[in-house]
């Protein structure tokens, strides 16, 4: 499941700057499954500029995320690259999700995901190497919340996947 | 008449005392039963625990803190033995635009005022970080992430040579000009003393060097320059000159590698710089311009002028129009401006002929300061709108934490992307798309770097720690006060660094954190840890633990108490306690010391009502302990657990003939002092699953909508780390209890915070239903 990229010799030095950026590499991803819709509703937390710099380097365009010339078609790049780097499995098979859009507030941007017509989750897998490739330091929290049973936990670049199983309780 | 009130809690005091009651005409217990019970039930079976030493969260820090002494004193000041060392530098500088090299020379006067004899100085010599023998890129892991690049990413990744970037020293040589023995260890070189530098004395060297300067957005660094599509480069210049290490009465000679990360130890003393640049630029740095006639045009002069009485807007001394027409030239001869900076820990300069210069007056305190910005046109309309108003602001609104700014002036000059402060000037980013439009976030971040990087000033440039050894005592501590300028700027800015902003650093897999307490290049996750969590522990530390009266006073008294010297970080720890007599040793060990975080909740709530009808649990333990009942049912008061069934209402406790008949035998003065009679009681147990001890923060919301806000001090915990209960008596029924509603403690996991347990509206339906929109 590699992809394109073009991460430079740049990026690799984390910032040595006496930044104000008070630089972290994480991301937050909520994973709710909602009984009445018999769907999964994913909101995944992520920083702006560690996105834009990731679609930049990847697309070799310059994005302007949040600014008056993002460009247009900016959610298509993003949707590519949410399936590239973030996978679903549900039941023991990948599952096709909807990429609905994205909200900015601050210096932080909301993806909204979304996986209709799931009658019963027995087992359910993320992987999530959102951001590793440019950023070695990212980590991916993913926090479960499946028929009220709960579990999150921390994706690396060492661990980028885990599973939450439910039917054997 | 005066009545014997007895509150028992505990069962075994119960049956003794009740004897005793028996006898007096009137008795109002309150009793408790859910409490008696389980004590007595409690059955001890456990095997006896081994001995422990003092576990407390509470107990003082006297392990961890050095030894006070007469340099570095208990109460955090400095004591009268305290010594520090001056370092005054004459120098030349020159930059060759061509070639990109900076070329200098030095005359260093170093003066011992320490009590002690020198064999030898070390001079710190960072641009041999960008050596080609550098040992940063050595130490920094690599691994394999892509399996296939393209040409430009290959080329730069395996074909090209490192930037070549180290200082080249032409010669060291005493005051006679004869060669000094000297001996380079990496970022670091030792001149060895003719003879040993008596205390007092004082040992005049000199230098010449030059240096190849790096074009910082390739090689990321903190100066350098940037070249620009039109042929002009902005010179943010740096680091620059061979610079004394820090001699003191803590490390001796701090000369700690410069890694690249851990910044710099630095003496303080006076400079006198020539800066030799091509003579269409424009050229702004520490200290105060010498020659201003000789670098100024008449007109840019009676701009000054303008500019030192205008306390309202900036005024132009170089507009964008005239900066837009130098830079279309290219002068080839060159001008030297020459500055002198007293006292000042060191020396920064920036310098292009791109540059529109404006600049206003500030009022500090009855002294006129200078608020001065640079930038290139790229930097409109955001900087002149916003640049010089934000170094105002962050001038005055320090001040005010602080002491009044002692310089005479602050320079804000735009660089792509750096945010890296100096004596007086500071190099910041925040550029707008070329179309001139930004966003909020470029905006916030431009404010946010310039308050940020002008705050400096005040730590460390002249409270001027260890950075090397902490970089949280200025990044940490500039970052608190810059919460305060920034809210004062816009009262709506996000600045970051609140306590709800480090929720999501703190609750990150334990591997991944480090205790502020570290230094700093073996720090992960180095911005929240050096910068957010000790911003924001000072900041709960002042609006939350201390009050801001008390706050400000002590960090005000620690900032005057090392304005000028060298504080370590029990210098601060103790003259907060000392200046505000409040023992701060337990957060200090918690949020300075640990990777603890913090976790409150609302384990359980039970509630009681009152009733006169013994109910079944009281009759049960009347009866264990063999107390007749009726001998007892018009004395008591008797607590239900639970809501009254349908059938049985509520009756107002006042309604209770025990009390009634009580309250009846009142006084009227003692009726007036008493309390409104409570009908609902509530025995709430909090609990924590987080290792920090930090005040209990809690909303109590009642049935009429009020709500009451319960502050508890963080010895709440002192007696039990895991779990509390507290009892409310409230005449009013409580549906709400919701801890920390402020999130003012960084509570990592609000699902535990409000009883009953809320359900909150998802940000995904939110969202979905903003589209359907």
């Amino acid at each position: 499941m590699h992809t394109i990229k073009k991460y430079t010799f740049l990026l690799l030095i984390i910032p040595l700057l006496s930044f104000t950026l008070h630089k972290y590499y994480l991301s937050l991803t909520k994973i709710d499954y909602v009984n009445e819709s018999k769907s999964l509703q994913i909101t995944m937390r992520i920083f702006i500029d560690d996105l834009e710099s990731t679609l930049n380097k990847i697309n070799n365009k310059s994005f302007e995320l949040d600014t008056k010339t993002e460009l247009e078609d900016s959610n298509i790049y993003i949707e590519n690259y949410l399936f590239e780097q973030f996978k679903v499995s549900i039941n023991g098979s990948i599952s096709k999700y909807k990429y609905l859009g994205k909200k900015y507030e601050n210096d932080v941007v909301y993806l909204f995901i979304e996986i209709k017509n799931i009658s019963e989750i027995k087992s359910i897998e993320i992987k999530n190497r959102m951001l590793m490739e440019t950023f070695p330091e990212q980590q991916n929290i993913i926090k479960l919340n499946i028929n009220n049973k709960k579990k999150s936990f921390i994706l690396t670049t060492k661990n980028d996947n885990d599973l939450l199983k439910l039917q054997d309780r | 008449m005066n009545m014997p009130q007895l509150k028992l809690s505990i069962f075994g005091a119960y049956n003794r005392n009740l004897q005793k009651m028996k006898k007096l005409g009137y008795l109002f217990l309150s009793i408790l039963f859910i409490t008696a019970t389980s004590l007595a039930q409690e059955v001890e079976k456990k095997e006896r625990k081994p001995g422990h030493r003092n576990l407390s969260k509470f107990r003082q820090l006297k392990q961890e803190l050095p030894t006070p002494n007469k340099q570095h004193t208990a109460s955090g000041a400095p004591g009268y033995e305290y010594t520090q060392q001056q370092v005054d530098y004459v120098m030349n500088i020159s930059i060759d635009e061509d070639t990109n090299k900076l070329y200098g020379d030095q005359v260093i006067t170093y003066h011992n005022r320490s009590k002690d004899n020198l064999e030898y100085l070390w001079v710190q010599l960072d641009q041999n970080m960008r050596a080609r023998d550098s040992k940063t890129p050595e130490v920094k892991a690599s691994s394999f992430n892509s399996i296939f690049n393209d040409p430009i990413t290959f080329t730069e990744n395996y074909l090209k040579e490192s930037f070549d970037g180290g200082f080249n020293i032409e010669y060291v040589k005493d005051a006679q000009g004869k060669d000094l023995s000297h001996m380079v260890n990496r970022t670091m070189m030792r001149v060895d003393l003719p003879v040993p530098l008596v205390s007092g004395a004082t040992f005049v060297f000199k230098m010449k060097w030059w240096y190849n300067i790096p074009p910082y957005i390739e090689v990321n660094g903190r100066s350098g320059y940037e070249p620009f599509p039109d042929g002009n480069n902005n010179y943010t210049i740096a680091q620059f000159f061979p610079r004394l290490a820090v001699y003191n009465n803590v490390e001796g000679w701090q000369n700690m590698q410069f890694w690249g990360r851990s910044e710099w130890a630095l003496e303080f003393g006076n400079y006198d710089v020539k800066l030799t640049v091509p003579a269409d630029h424009i050229v702004d740095a520490t200290g105060e311009l010498q020659n201003e006639k000789e670098v100024l045009t008449k007109e840019q002069r009676k701009r000054w002028e303008l500019a030192r009485k205008s306390f309202k807007d900036p005024v132009f001394i170089v507009t964008q129009e005239e900066a837009e027409k130098a830079e279309k030239e290219r002068s080839t001869k060159t001008k030297t401006w020459h500055f002198n900076a007293k006292n000042v820990r060191d020396f920064g300069f920036a310098s292009s002929r791109k540059y529109i210069w404006d600049a206003m007056a500030v009022n500090i305190n009855g002294k006129s300061v200078l608020a001065v910005s640079l930038y290139p046109k790229e930097g409109n309309p955001l900087w002149e709108e916003h640049s010089t108003r934000v170094v105002a602001n962050t001038l005055e609104e320090y001040s005010k934490m602080t002491f009044d700014y002692p310089y005479s002036k602050a320079v804000s000059v735009h660089a792509a992307k750096q945010g890296m402060e100096y004596p007086m000037i500071s190099f910041n980013y925040g550029r707008p798309q070329p179309d001139g439009s930004y966003s909020d976030r470029v905006k916030n971040g431009m404010i946010g770097v310039i308050t940020h990087e002008v705050g400096h000033n005040f730590f460390p440039m002249i409270v001027n720690s260890d950075e090397r050894q902490w970089s949280w005592m200025d990044e940490g501590i500039n970052s608190f006060v810059e919460i305060l300028a920034e809210l004062d700027y816009d009262p709506n800015f996000d600045t970051g660094n609140l306590p709800k902003d480090i929720v999501a650093y703190m609750s990150i897999d334990q591997d991944q954190l480090s205790p502020i307490m570290t230094q700093g290049d073996n720090v992960f996750n180095f911005g929240p840890n050096a910068y957010t969590k000790p911003a924001a522990g000072l900041y709960m530390l002042r609006n939350t633990i201390m009050g801001p009266e008390l706050f400000d006073h002590a960090f005000r008294t620690y900032s005057k108490r090392w304005m000028f010297k060298h504080p370590t970080p029990a210098d601060f720890f103790r003259t907060m306690e000392d200046a505000s007599a409040m023992d701060l040793d337990w957060f200090w060990r918690g949020w300075f010391y640990s990777t603890d975080y913090n976790d409150v909740g609302v384990k359980s709530v039970k509630s009681y009502y009152t009733t006169d009808k013994p109910t079944e649990k009281a009759i049960a333990e009347l009866k264990r302990y063999n107390l007749p009942l009726e001998n007892y049912k018009d004395y008591l008061i008797f607590f239900a657990e639970g809501e009254p069934s349908a059938n049985e209402i509520l009756k107002k406790t006042t309604d209770i003939q025990v009390l009634k008949n009580y309250m009846s035998r009142l006084s009227e003065s003692e009726k007036e002092e008493l309390k409104e009679t409570p009908n609902y009681f509530y025995e709430v147990t909090y609990e924590k699953p987080g290792g920090l001890v930090l005040p209990l923060i809690v909303d109590i919301t009642y049935e009429d909508g009020e709500t009451e806000r319960k502050s508890y001090p963080a010895q709440i915990w002192n007696k039990n780390d895991a779990e509390v209960k507290k009892v409310y008596a409230t005449a009013k029924k409580i549906t709400n209890i919701l801890v920390d509603p402020d999130l003012e403690t960084a509570d990592i996991d609000m699902t535990n915070n409000s009883w009953p347990k809320k359900k909150q509206d998802s940000q995904f339906d939110t969202f979905k239903k903003e589209l359907k929109n």
